[in-house]
């Protein structure tokens, strides 16, 4: 089934995971029109209505500088998509790879898993950790950082399941016509793995969030300057008690679209080859 | 059992050697010289090349490699640079508030999970179910931190319930009436996991019940309430228990946001100020305690759940 099938006949009959879809649709676009949409720059400093309340012109209230949250919010929203598409890319790609080349060349498999089995010893947040120490805070670090905590669990999830395929009838026809190694692993295996991958990837970009905001909360993420949702809640923390609508809004928003992430993988999920369903787990 | 105990044992050694190997590095792969990042900006030239001389920091990485791992056997993980203490005692002074933390946190998720798991399983398509599911994954989906400054706003600043930061040890003033200062914290780390075991039991019991046994116990006239008990939930309870030993393993890490959110002074805010002060060989040391205690755990979790389910293959 191609992909652009697959989404119509999962959401069908599933109310709330189109509710979800819609959403995440709505951020999307946010996040391409921000720019237009925006009624103030989101980093422009108005000092004299600070902390103003929810209203006009300011939808979501001013945080402590003065800035417009809605403007900020909207931007927040590429910040979203950037790091959620950026970390699905990075994770794919390399733990993908790794994941099917080892399934596929038994030996080389077991050098390389044996390397997987070490870095899943350390748990997800203590590794993104101890990388992003290593490197300094800019948008593209959190993404490989996040990107890589993924591609240890994509790698495994990969490995069994181009294991199970390796041992079809398709794939010893493919070897008895000659195929090379490069055409029976992208051009009979990959196309078999779309689904259960497209799968693994909402539920990646749902957790990618999580843990994008876990970093800029401990200031270890985004740089300060970058209007993240992340970066809003940890900036406008200390003014809980005077303005608990600072924290309202960017904490509702991280919630609705992994919530939403979620439902869309879950409903993806139940729609994907039998023999893959127990590999893949979101929340 | 013994041969599979052993074997066991025998993988984890390579995986173990290898993740050291990784945390050496790691103090290694930072941009700079050591030497010179831990004395900061003011040191000489002079005072630099003796403590690169002190550290042996002049002798071949592998060499290095294996006079830490000798010291870190002997219980030897370095001196912080912050602290000025060895890297050990700072760690235990943070065990104390984490372990608590993970004890009430699990306590946590078996009182929410195991229940509404069940209910959620016993009412399977029903609107019970639906909402319970539903309200697991929307938990799942909700940052810790958020939820934890959002229960220190009602629960502390609001109703003023609870202490919203901190923890005074239990055998400072108070004693066991401290442990209130974690009542917050524990719910916020258990949230998220707690979900996660709701679906574990709910999934589970799911597979118990389309098992011949449960039609068997069925088709002799046994209770429903019975048969989801003494049937279904004891022989689901066996992946379930396994989930929570993973769980417990990941807890430790997993609270270095709640730990910060609610300034406890356990080993994940040690994590993240140490991250913050530079100061390396604590979070070397740290990070190394956390890899071999989950490492441990999960695989003692392994062995109990070959020894508990008996369809376990040991191969």
């Amino acid at each position: 089934m191609s992909v652009l099938k697959l989404m119509p006949s999962a959401l069908a009959g599933r109310k709330l995971a189109t509710i979800g879809f819609l959403w995440l649709v709505l951020v999307l676009l946010a996040a391409v029109f921000a720019g237009v949409i925006a009624p103030f720059d989101p980093l422009e400093l108005d000092p004299v209505n600070r902390l103003a309340e929810p209203g006009w012109p300011h939808l979501f209230g001013t945080d402590h500088f003065g800035r417009d949250t809605f403007s900020r919010a909207l931007y927040g929203a590429r910040m979203t998509v950037i790091i959620g598409v950026g970390s699905v890319v990075v994770a794919l790609l390399s733990g993908g790879l790794i994941g099917m080349l080892s399934a596929y060349f038994t030996k080389l498999g077991h050098f390389l898993m044996r390397g997987v089995d070490v870095l899943m010893a350390f748990p997800a947040l203590l590794m993104a950790l101890v990388l992003i120490t290593l490197l300094e805070r800019s948008v593209a670090n959190t993404i490989i950082v996040i990107g890589i905590v993924y591609a240890t669990t994509t790698a495994r999830i990969l490995y069994g399941m181009t294991l199970k395929l390796k041992n079809e009838v398709f794939v010893d026809a493919a070897v008895c016509s000659g195929a090379s190694h490069r055409s029976i692993l992208f051009r009979h295996i990959l196309p078999n793995l779309i689904s259960p991958l497209l799968v693994q990837a909402s539920f990646i970009f749902a957790f990618a969030q999580l843990q994008a905001a876990a970093l800029d909360f401990l200031g270890l993420g985004l740089p300060p300057e970058v209007p993240s949702w992340g970066n809003m809640l940890s900036e406008e923390r200390i003014y809980l008690t005077r303005a608990p609508w600072l924290l309202l809004y960017p904490g509702l928003l991280i919630i609705l679209s992994v919530f939403s992430m979620n439902l869309v993988g879950d409903a993806l999920r139940d729609n994907i080859d039998p023999r893959f369903k127990d590999d893949i787990s979101g929340v | 059992m013994l041969a599979y105990t052993a074997k066991r044992l025998l993988t984890l050694i390579p995986t173990l050697l290898a993740a050291s190997a990784l945390v050496f590095l790691f103090v290694h792969l930072i941009p700079g010289d050591p030497a010179s990042i831990l004395l900061g900006d003011t040191a000489t030239a002079e005072e630099v090349a003796q403590l690169t001389r002190e550290m042996g920091l002049d002798q071949p990485l592998w060499v290095q490699y294996f006079v830490w791992l000798g010291n870190v056997l002997q219980g030897d993980l370095g001196t912080s640079v912050f602290f000025k203490t060895p890297v050990l005692s700072v760690i235990a002074a943070g065990a104390e508030t984490s372990i608590l933390l993970a004890c009430m946190t699990m306590v946590w998720i078996v009182l929410i999970g195991v229940p509404i798991g069940v209910l959620s399983a016993t009412m399977h398509g029903k609107w019970v179910d639906q909402v319970t599911s539903g309200g697991a994954m929307l938990a799942a989906s909700i940052p810790t931190f958020w939820l934890g400054l959002y229960l220190i706003f009602i629960f502390s600043v609001g109703l003023g319930w609870f202490p919203s930061s901190g923890f005074p040890s239990l055998s400072d003033d108070g004693g066991l009436a401290n442990l209130r200062y974690l009542v917050l914290p524990s719910l916020t780390l258990a949230a998220p996991n707690a979900a996660l075991i709701i679906r574990l039991v709910r999934a589970s019991m799911l597979d118990v019940a389309r098992e011949d046994h449960v039609r068997t116990a069925r088709a002799k006239g046994l209770h429903p309430a019975n048969v989801a008990i003494k049937h279904v939930f004891r022989n689901a309870l066996i992946a379930v228990a396994a989930a929570f030993g993973f769980t417990f393993a990941a807890l430790i890490s997993e609270a270095v946001v709640t730990e910060t959110v609610f300034s406890l002074p356990g080993i994940g805010r040690l994590v993240v100020q140490s991250i913050l002060r530079r100061d390396y060989p604590v979070i070397q040391g740290v990070i190394l305690v956390i890899v071999v205690l989950y490492m441990v755990i999960n695989l003692l979790v392994d062995l109990a759940y070959a020894r508990l389910d008996p369809r376990v293959s040991l191969k």
